[in-house]
């Protein structure tokens, strides 16, 4: 056990944990961040998505020891009250189907955006592959996420 | 068969604790279900409750595993009530017997529930109305309904709320005449879903994402092989992880319980079980595979003709629903309470209270949200377990599965093998076509031949089921057992078409019966601008066709044979006709999400058994479709004043082989093994 201290969604956070505690558990049962989810555990399908700086990283895969001092925003860091582009596309385009995978597409998405504000088909191939969907929402996300540019181009 | 025709409803109404108009409406299931005379024959299917304060709440009491139905059940309630959609509130019932069945599954929620909901809505705005005319002094024949509103020819007006508790005291009506469909304002409306926003902002709650003070999080280490044991672990060395605070022993293998769920993991890892395979150890697929192929039988005399025979192969599923099995449960004074993400959160209430020698009424079943369901949560596996543990441990616990316990641990969709044979006549079209579908399930099935189901014209068409039984679990998979035949049965007339040297979209207009398909097929045709299975080199167009749980379907699918990429899956167009389609919107999700079941699993999914235990154990091995592969999709919905049907199966079953028709003509070659991850040299 050890102690570690995070930004989480802009707030400091100490925590008394093993060093190889992944970022999953420490949001889901430590810090009450629930909108993570966990889905594999080995990086396999993006549910747990989350943004380490600017970066999408899989939480589950992501130790305490690695992340100290680098911040860390969930999905109830991206808008507070669902305004964000793309948490509104989302609603919009009705993606969700089960839900379960949303807030980890939704990450993903955001990821992208940082680094693609205006991204190409295969931009969104390359961040959203590493997420699954099983209820196969992937027309949807794709659509949500051109929505969400849209926006973001009339906003400006 | 029509659920609707089974059902009868029966409408009963009270006076809440709060002031206000509760209605309930009771769905019948059926004589036989619910004896005459018993204390509580009937059960409401759904409520609806108006507030003075004027809030609508409509309560759904199937549980929602991503088909949507919080929204579209709740939109039949609000159409026929005559409120505005915006001012509904969709609450989730706690499993009660009042409310009959609530298992989802079979595509049935809509259909079993469209009539009750019609006459709970229409009876509860007829008292609404007769409230408003008592008032006004005038004859309920001159007021009409408008967005929760009651208004008359004059001046006067008053809102639901207003009226609710006047109305909660009037009789309630029966045969209150429902509204014409093209009256509609809710139904057939394009609404997103009531849970996007908690969704998208990470508030809605799943059972995984279930707190409730001094729970623990708990793993189990569980036999590997069906039928196994675990033969020893080290109880010390899981005690000793920081954060674990109980081992026990129960009926399902090691529980480990903990702080936190990765204390639990970690402890589970120090147990180092040694697993004892037990009687299974020599069974694999091949030897499953082998034992359905024993189960054919001969096909006997056959008429003069050109005799076309194939057989197709698939192999087991899993559900992999993206939320793996888990389960809160606290038990504490004679009373058990339990959050599950469920397909049947009764009948979790009926087998806890069973397990735990309660009333029924001592056990309180909440449905979370469910992150999938595709059939696994039928099973009652994962609740009775957590009860066990729950019980065992005397604190709250939620019991989570890893992804690989999940995988390794579920009902499968049986493999399966298909023979069959057909003889054509001289126009090319069959004259017998006789279907042998051995599943690898317990229950070996009877070896004579029945009826075959298929929407083709044939004069004679059989079908003989059987298989062997095997020790693999296995269960209802989206579509049941058209999730088989229906990649067996596409195929086959496909190769039929080819035979007879006909076009294949050609040929099954030629053999279907039902109008209602041939509608769609026809339109499907003109969406996607049919002109043969061969557009181009390299490139295949495949069709497919399926008519059930009360719904039509047909799709054609395009896909490129990529020198690098292999079988590339393009375009996907779709028709559907089901019935007046509640939400235009569920109703596409629900053919996106069918077909790129069928996609994933055509290509690339597939459990596999060694050593009596499921090979695979994440999304790495157990591959599913992802956003690079996914198809672009053009939908279109036949407009209907038909009583709705089913969406959440029907467009899985053809989704797989018109896949494989697509592959056969855009490179000669027909595939008839799922998945079809290789072609040949």
């Amino acid at each position: 056990m050890a102690q570690f201290t995070f930004t989480i969604n802009g707030a400091k956070k100490t925590v008394d944990v093993p060093p190889d505690m992944p970022i999953l558990w420490i949001l889901r049962d430590l810090a009450g961040l629930t909108g993570t989810k966990y889905g594999c555990g080995v990086g396999s399908c993006g549910a747990c998505t989350v943004l380490l700086g600017d970066e999408a990283v899989k939480s589950c895969l992501i130790s305490a020891d690695e992340v100290e001092g680098k911040p860390i925003t969930t999905i109830e860091g991206l808008s507070a009250d669902g305004s964000h582009p793309l948490q509104k596309a989302w609603v919009e385009t009705d993606v969700p189907q089960c839900g379960y995978c949303q807030t980890g597409q939704i990450m993903a998405a955001a990821a992208l955006l940082k680094a693609h504000p205006k991204p190409s088909d295969s931009d969104i191939d390359d961040y959203l592959s590493t997420n699954i969907c099983r209820c196969g929402t992937y027309p949807r996300i794709r659509e949500a996420i051109r929505r969400a540019v849209a926006e973001e181009v009339e906003e400006r | 068969m029509n659920p609707e025709l089974s059902r009868r409803s029966v409408i009963k109404v009270g006076v809440a604790a709060t002031a206000g108009l509760i209605l309930g409406c009771r769905i019948r299931e059926s004589a036989a279900a619910t004896p005459q005379g018993s204390a509580d024959p009937f059960a409401p299917n759904a409520w609806l409750r108006i507030a003075p304060s004027g809030e609508v709440f409509i309560t759904v009491a199937k549980p929602d595993i991503g088909t949507g139905v919080r929204t579209s059940l709740a939109m039949i309630v609000a159409e026929e009530l005559g409120v505005a959609w915006e001012s509904v509130k969709v609450e989730q019932a706690v499993a009660d017997a009042k409310y009959g069945s609530m298992m989802i599954g079979g595509s049935t929620s809509v259909r079993s529930s469209w009539r009750p909901l019609r006459e709970a809505g229409a009876a509860a705005r007829a008292m609404l109305i007769e409230a408003a005319a008592k008032k006004w002094g005038v004859e309920p024949g001159s007021c009409r309904v408008e967005n929760g509103v009651v208004l008359n020819h004059g001046p006067e007006k008053a809102t639901f709320g207003e009226l609710a508790t006047e109305a909660a005291r009037l009789p309630v009506p029966t045969g209150v005449a429902l509204k014409d469909p093209k009256d509609f304002t809710i139904i057939g409306k394009r609404l997103p879903r009531v849970d996007n926003r908690d969704v998208v902002t990470g508030t809605a709650k799943f059972g995984m994402d279930v707190r409730i003070p001094g729970m623990l999080m708990a793993v189990v280490a569980r036999p590997e092989a069906f039928g196994g044991s675990i033969a020893s672990f080290d109880e010390a060395a899981a005690r000793k992880v920081p954060g674990v605070r109980d081992v026990i022993k129960v009926s399902t293998g090691i529980a480990v319980l903990a702080d936190h769920t990765w204390a639990a993991l970690a402890g589970r890892e120090a147990l180092a079980v040694k697993q004892d395979p037990g009687p299974n150890a020599s069974v694999d697929s091949e030897s499953i595979h082998k034992q359905l192929g024993e189960a054919f039988q001969p096909f006997g005399d056959a008429p003069e003709g050109k005799v076309v025979e194939a057989e197709y192969a698939v192999p087991y599923l899993s559900h992999a629903p993206m939320e793996p099995m888990n389960c809160t449960v606290s038990i504490a004074d004679g009373k058990c309470t339990i959050y599950a993400p469920s397909q049947a959160p009764d009948a979790i209430q009926r087998s806890a209270a069973q397990r735990l020698s309660l009333d029924r009424s001592a056990v309180t079943v909440h449905t979370t949200l469910v992150g999938g369901g595709f059939g696994r949560r039928f099973q009652m596996d994962f609740a009775n377990e957590a009860v066990e543990i729950a019980q065992a441990a005397g604190k709250p616990v939620q019991v989570v599965w890893s992804r690989d316990d999940d995988m390794k641990h579920d009902f499968y969709r049986p493999a399966s093998r298909n023979r069959f044979r057909a003889v054509l006549g001289s126009d090319g079209k069959p004259v017998l076509w006789q279907h042998q579908f051995m599943q690898a399930q317990a229950g070996r099935g009877t070896p004579n031949w029945g009826r075959e189901e298929i929407p083709y014209q044939i004069p004679t068409a059989q079908r003989m089921t059987g298989g062997a039984r095997t020790p693999i679990p296995t269960g209802a998979w989206r579509s049941v057992s058209h999730s088989n035949t229906g990649f067996a049965i596409e195929s086959f007339v496909d190769e039929l078409a080819y035979a007879a040297g006909a076009d294949p979209l050609e040929y099954r207009k030629s053999l279907i019966a039902d109008a209602r398909l041939m509608a769609t097929l026809e339109r499907v045709a003109k969406l996607a601008d049919w002109k043969g299975p061969k557009p181009a080199k390299g490139k295949g167009r495949g069709v497919g066709c399926f008519a059930g749980y009360g719904s039509y379907f047909s799709m054609i699918v395009d896909v490129t044979h990529d020198p690098d990429l292999g079988i590339v899956v393009n375009h996907v167009y779709a028709v559907v006709d089901c019935g007046i389609a509640i939400n235009s919107s569920g109703v596409e999700a629900q053919v996106i999400g069918g077909v790129n079941d069928g996609i994933a699993t055509a290509l690339k999914s597939a459990i596999t058994i060694k050593g009596g235990a499921v090979e695979q154990s994440s999304y790495f091995d157990f591959e599913w479709l992802r956003m690079n592969e996914a198809p672009k999709f053009t939908i279109e919905i036949l407009p209907s004043q038909e009583a709705p049907g089913g969406m959440g199966e029907v467009a899985y079953p053809p989704a797989p082989a018109a896949v494989a028709n697509a592959i056969y003509a855009a490179t000669g070659h027909r595939l008839r093994t799922l998945p079809m991850n290789e072609l040949p040299e």
